[in-house]
């Protein structure tokens, strides 16, 4: 891989999360409401002297962008809120959550990231392995039987969305069956007698929002698997390597398996950004304490900071995740190099 | 109080390790007894975020502090003032002397004295004379400046002199915890008060140290709150449970299902159709409990007058605005938005204050015909074209606007456009952002003002007072989202807040409820069900609070754990609890054992599964680059 490849490609995703910095403190400056306002509400004996030092000390009297217009023209200002953002953001310094209370930012997100990510990182592997042989194999032997029940099973599960799904295995498997329990990560306050103890209640817990999540995602997966290999599989070098006299099963992995990976690769890129989405109501359903609870907490809440926070992470995530998916892209196909 | 208190993928190496920073025990505190402790779980949909006092907003967060401390006087069944961490108290005029009980101690072991009451209640009055006004999120300062409170002073170890400004019983409603101070004073009232700019004070090293039933000992923040029994408790009565474990749900619909399987005890803040699907559950009781609240239909008073944004006089016109009252059938929103669960509206003080709650004596009905004549005769005439019309002879059409957060508004809404569309009225109906609604309905000096109609809702505390207090004058630019104004009121609102004499009080309340009643800056709608539900399979002693229309729990203060008992049998030597037993989920009486085992069994199912796909591909990948060599 070429140095200027990977150049090109790490400016570019450090421009989009300039832009995402930028998006973020727009967007958030738009919402209607002033903050003072909606944190104050209901709280007594708020006089309009403490509203003016609350918008004061929190630096909402300051002008918004370092370029703003008045009755006598444009203004420059070095002390804005535009370059005190992206100031402090750049020194990771995300601000006070409001819900909770006296938390920064950071450490509430913090608490929150590797539910998410252990969740969602081992959804997606299963997702992947399960996914990718099942495509495999059904586009190898196009038209049998595991062809037909693989490919019906795989838009069924495709077509349905993650609540659905988790609230189905929930009512199945938790309230009916009670095989796995209902919420948490953990039971709440117990003691373990050994780390195997504490395993075994992790893994209760996690069985059913990794079967929601790896079932949400195995559908796609195996379905593009599969269109790609039945498309490499008609490629003239298939038909080449066939009357070299090669074996099928050759074939299959050495030739048509690594050229049919190409569209997942992107596929499993573009899916993190979705699974965001995703895990919002996965961990919902499940009570799972992770940054879609958090999110949804925030959300309804109006605990901005908290969202803006999310927002940021997930966004910088997903172009990092875009960007390693270039880089694999470029391993895997040297056309793209260039 | 406001109701609006109301990813990624890794290697398997990557992944192994974080599951082992997961599993790694953290610091959980070991209990020390060869039983295993009876935890009674109760879940809900609010937050659970705060263990510092001063940063509370919503319900669960006074019933977590609640639990850990004591109020000066604690509240019984019936929300009368009971021994708390004052033992007894007298009053004479303005000045209060509390007696603390002697040989109290904290749950750290430490003497619990009159000075601790005294420090707690100064950092409220210190507070005040700060830039900030106020406490943390300043719910709780309230409670002492409504009573007047201006000064405390602990003369000995058991004794407290409080004075107040004007003679009145607030007090014995101020819900303060009382602190320790050996604790908090090593913390300056900016860190308490998490002013910016210091290291906040969260209260989470724990346990927490209170003289309540029960002490928090561990704090997952968003997730659940752990409790202990407290080893110092001074109350004769106590409740069964060894622990409580508060739980968030960030769907209330999980937390049905957790009910159903006997992983929680308590769920509060059901909707309806969970509500009537848990009728007829076994071992689960339902409860329909009043709310301390209302929803109510407000006007902008203020009308279109200056500093005011409302479109027409005649929402300044009382007569205009009782008129419409006989346009609304709060029976029919009862059933359609609530499906039934709820009491329709009529006065400000909700009957949820049995003591003070006074209904009408002239209650309107609903009635499109009188609604029609009252209007016309009031001098809002329809034009030919059938249209309603003010006095300045324009057609009335009037903006009506909700919250987004409160959505069941909606459904109001739509009613309303119909009912008042059959007098003529043309109403726009929308929904507003929470925050951009807060901006303006806020009066002037500090707000526009600008809006006809709106829905919203209040939710109040032990004593009416606070929901009285969005009508007075002063409150405009402040609380006071209908602007109303009116000189009886705001002089009524002093003397019942001074009066000490309970039927004296009750004629003033009376007095405010009809005046309000008949002026209508708001129509109450209907006041909310609170509806809960517990299992009575491991716990007995469930006792309401209020004992009319209250619930177990999540009401005043630590009554309600304190009443419980337990059900379980006796098991001193739990045999049947081997290791999985211990991790596994506590479900409802003895089936415990053989649902943890099928379900290690079938963790170890699904991974052995994995594990073998992973294997399986990993050969098949493997293979052909032998064959190569």
């Amino acid at each position: 891989m070429s140095g200027s490849y990977l150049a090109r490609r790490l400016s570019s995703a450090l421009f989009t999360i300039a832009l995402i910095v930028v998006v973020n403190f727009i967007l958030f400056r738009a919402m209607p409401g002033s903050p003072e306002r909606v944190i104050l509400r209901g709280t007594p004996n708020v006089t309009p002297a403490q509203l003016e030092a609350a918008r004061e000390r929190w630096g909402l009297n300051d002008p918004i962008f370092p370029i703003s217009f008045d009755a006598g023209g444009v203004v420059v200002s070095g002390d804005n809120q535009f370059f005190k953002f992206v100031g402090a953001t750049v020194a990771g310094d995300l601000g006070y959550s409001f819900v909770a209370r006296g938390q920064t930012v950071g450490d509430v997100l913090a608490q929150r990231i590797w539910p998410t990510v252990i969740l969602f990182g081992l959804g997606e592997l299963v997702a992947i392995v399960l996914g990718l042989a099942l495509g495999a194999y059904s586009g190898w032997r196009r038209g049998g039987r595991v062809d037909l029940v693989g490919n019906g099973v795989s838009l069924v599960l495709y077509s349905t969305p993650y609540f659905l799904l988790g609230m189905a295995l929930l009512l199945v498997f938790a309230t009916g069956l009670r095989w796995f329990p209902t919420f948490g990560m953990l039971t709440a306050g117990v003691t373990y007698p050994d780390l195997g103890a504490r395993l075994v209640d992790f893994l209760a817990h996690l069985a059913l929002p990794l079967a929601t999540v790896s079932l949400g995602l195995v559908g796609q997966y195996a379905i593009v698997m599969r269109s790609s290999i039945v498309e490499t599989l008609s490629d003239d070098y298939v038909t080449t390597a066939r009357g070299m006299g090669l074996s099928e099963g050759r074939i299959l992995r050495h030739h048509a398996l690594p050229n049919a990976l190409l569209p997942t690769v992107s596929l499993i890129a573009i899916n993190l950004g979705y699974v965001v989405a995703g895990a919002i109501t996965v961990e919902v359903v499940f009570n799972w304490p992770g940054l879609g609870t958090l999110a949804v907490e925030a959300l309804t809440a109006r605990d901005y900071p908290v969202l803006q926070g999310v927002f940021l992470l997930l966004s910088v995530s997903v172009v990092l995740a875009n960007l390693v998916a270039d880089l694999i892209y470029g391993l895997l196909d040297p056309r793209v190099r260039t | 109080m406001a109701q609006s208190a109301r990813v990624r993928f890794g290697r398997a190496l990557l992944a192994s390790a974080l599951l082992g920073a997961t599993l790694l025990p953290a610091g959980v505190p070991a209990l020390a007894s060869n039983h295993e402790p009876l935890v009674l779980r109760a879940g809900t949909d609010q937050d659970l975020q705060v263990l510092n006092p001063w940063n509370s907003v919503v319900v669960a967060d006074f019933e977590v502090y609640t639990l850990n401390y004591d109020l000066l006087v604690n509240f019984g069944q019936d929300l009368e003032p009971v021994p708390g961490f004052a033992e007894s108290w007298d009053q004479d005029g303005t000045t209060w002397t509390f007696h603390i009980r002697p040989g109290m101690n904290w749950s750290d072991g430490e003497p619990a004295t009159a000075d601790d009451v005294a420090y707690t209640f100064q950092l409220i009055l210190d507070a005040v004379d700060t830039d900030y006004g106020c406490l943390g999120q300043c719910y709780l300062d309230g409670y002492l400046l409504n009573a007047g409170v201006t000064s405390v002073e602990a003369t000995d170890a058991e004794t407290v002199v409080i004075e107040t400004e004007f003679e009145n019983t607030l007090l014995l409603q101020s819900y303060v915890p009382i602190l320790p101070e050996h604790v908090w004073s090593e913390y300056t009232l900016e860190e308490i008060g998490n002013h910016e700019g210091v290291e906040p004070f969260l209260n989470d090293d724990l346990p927490v140290v209170g003289t309540g039933p029960y002490q928090a000992v561990e704090f997952e923040p968003g997730n659940f709150i752990r409790f202990a029994r407290n080893e110092h408790d001074w109350r004769d009565e106590q409740g069964a449970p060894d622990e409580v474990i508060i739980q968030h749900f960030s769907s209330i619909d999980t937390a049905v299902q957790a009910l159903r399987t006997g992983e929680i005890d308590y769920v509060r803040g059901i909707l309806a159709d969970q509500f009537d699907a848990l009728r007829n559950e076994p071992d689960i009781a339902v409860v329909e409990g009043i709310a301390n609240g209302y929803t109510e239909l407000s006007f902008n008073t203020g009308g279109n007058s200056e500093g005011y944004g409302g479109r027409t006089a005649a929402l300044s016109d009382p007569a205009f605005r009782d008129a419409l009252g006989y346009a609304i059938d709060t029976d029919a929103l009862v059933e359609a938005t609530l499906g039934g669960y709820g009491t329709p509206g009529s006065t400000i003080i909700p009957p949820f204050h049995t003591r003070w709650h006074v209904p009408p004596e002239n209650p309107r009905t609903f009635d499109l015909a009188e609604a029609d004549r009252r209007l016309t005769a009031a001098g809002y005439v329809l034009d030919g074209d059938g249209r309603r019309l003010d006095k300045d002879g324009n057609q009335l059409n009037l903006r009506l606007t909700w919250p987004d957060s409160e959505a069941e508004n909606a459904t109001n809404a739509q009613f309303m456009v119909e009912w008042f569309g059959d007098l003529g009225i043309e109403i726009d109906a929308a929904v507003t952002e929470e925050g951009a609604l807060i901006d303006a309905v806020t009066g002037p000096p500090n707000g526009p003002a600008d809006y006809d109609l709106y829905m919203w809702g209040w939710v109040g505390d032990p004593d009416p007072t606070s929901l009285l207090n969005f009508f007075r004058t002063e409150e405009i630019g402040f609380s006071s989202d209908s602007f109303y104004s009116n000189e009886r009121y705001d002089e009524l609102f002093l003397l019942q807040r001074a009066e000490s004499d309970e039927e004296q009080r009750l004629a003033y309340l009376t007095e405010m409820q009809e005046l309000v009643y008949a002026e209508a800056p708001y129509h109450i709608l209907y006041y909310d069900a609170e509806l809960h539900a517990y299992r009575t399979d491991r716990f007995g002693g469930w006792t309401l609070q209020p004992s009319e229309g209250g619930t177990p729990l999540f009401g005043y203060g630590s009554f309600g754990y304190t009443k419980l008992t337990s059900l379980a049998e006796p098991t001193p030597e739990p045999s049947s609890a081997a290791p999985s037993g211990a991790a596994s989920p506590p479900p409802s009486g003895g089936g415990e054992t053989p649902a943890s085992t099928d379900s290690t069994l079938l963790i170890l199912g699904v991974v052995a599964l994995v594990a073998v796909i992973a294997v399986g591909l990993v050969l098949v990948r493997r293979r052909p680059s032998t064959e190569e060599e």
